[in-house]
């Protein structure tokens, strides 16, 4: 479900924090809504950072991210994680906190990053029961978002947007929507996006991230690798408007950029970029509302 | 299946790359040898083994970036 104070704001947009993009941010606050701090980063830093981070809450708009929570796993998530979001959400109170639905560990062995497990009804259960005790320890439920994957889960027995659905329906969870691991994996694995925007349930949708990437591998077994090193590509905005026309809440859109930073100026116009997509799908929403009231 | 077993079975051959060669070489050995139920065994048989690869090196690439990140920004 989407939480009353986001069903009832307006499309924001905003950048990802990044040290070497502190400069660019705080300077152009006002052509930024809102800004998503790593989470992680922030639970053991020293207490000038989250400081720091306190002062920025009060100066714009503030949600966190998580990475290594882990929360799509048969396996329980790690209650000394979530105490650590908790004592974050407490001190730097973001409009919402959000977390991957990937597993990052298993039998002791830790990934490192994120990456997908299983498609499968335990894969659904297991994540329901973590994002259930992630809702309980923190107090509120995570934004979840579904993740870029360079293989195809070994031993899926449904596909993506069946298994993002029924998490999200057996969770009660809002999504955070990425469009371009969206894409890459309908590439990589021979799925249509914008299908999948067809199929997923868009009133759950409270946040989309944009990112770039770049093909990888050898010519006839290429992938798309969602790297966050690159500019947002065209087919991204176009399904951005399709979320606008779909989506019936407002949505945080927010741009990760990891690395290869560009001038500030070249982010903020793909920010702007985005507004006109949204734009453009919530007019055709609009118009479609209009007929259907005629 | 998804057990914790299979989990972690994932876990090893994505970040050991000995674990990985050898589970390539006998893909089949590696799974029961490591006491996987007979339809993950039989899932694994069929794995992607380009995306396998892909993803293994992208997962080293960004381990190490964060641990540069880590140990350079503080």
């Amino acid at each position: 479900m989407i939480p009353a104070s986001i069903a009832a704001g307006s499309d924001r947009f905003g950048l990802g924090w990044r040290r070497e993009l502190a400069v660019g941010i705080l300077s152009h606050l006002d052509r930024i809504d809102v800004v998503e701090v790593m989470a992680d980063d922030l639970f053991d830093a020293p207490r000038r950072e989250r400081r720091s981070l306190r002062t920025l809450a009060a100066q714009t708009s503030v949600v966190l991210h998580g990475v290594s929570l882990g929360a799509a796993s048969s396996a329980p998530v790690e209650t000394e994680r979530l105490d650590k979001i908790a004592r974050l959400c407490a001190e730097v109170e973001p409009q919402f906190w959000s977390e991957h639905l990937a597993f990052v560990r298993g039998g002791g062995v830790e990934i490192g990053h994120l990456t997908a497990p299983p498609r499968t009804l335990a894969t659904v259960e297991g994540a329901a029961a973590n994002l259930n005790r992630a809702r309980s320890i923190v107090g509120t439920a995570p934004l979840v978002e579904n993740i870029a994957t360079l293989i195809d889960p070994p031993g899926s027995d449904r596909d993506e947007v069946t298994w993002i659905s029924e998490i999200l329906a057996t969770s009660d969870c809002p999504m955070l929507l990425d469009l371009h691991n969206l894409y890459a994996n309908g590439l990589n694995f021979g799925a249509d996006p914008m299908e999948a925007l067809a199929q997923l349930p868009m009133d759950r949708v409270a946040a989309v991230h944009l990112a770039g990437g770049r093909w990888i591998g050898a010519s006839g077994a290429r992938r798309l690798l969602d790297d966050h090193l690159h500019d947002v590509p065209e087919p991204i905005y176009d399904l951005l408007a399709e979320v606008g026309a779909r989506a019936p809440y407002p949505v945080t859109v927010i741009l990760e950029r990891d690395g290869r930073y560009p001038p500030i100026e070249l982010l903020l116009d793909q920010l702007e970029r985005a507004r006109r997509s949204l734009a453009a799908g919530r007019a055709r929403r609009a118009a479609r509302t209009d007929r259907g009231a005629a | 299946m998804s057990t914790a077993r299979f989990e972690a079975f994932l876990a090893r051959i994505y970040v050991d790359a000995e674990a990985r060669a050898r589970f390539l070489a006998d893909p089949r050995g590696e799974a029961m040898r490591a006491g996987l139920a007979e339809r993950e065994v039989s899932a694994l048989e069929k794995i992607d083994r380009v995306g396998l690869e892909l993803a293994a090196q992208s997962l080293q690439r960004k381990r190490r970036r964060r641990f540069r990140r880590l140990f350079h920004t503080r």
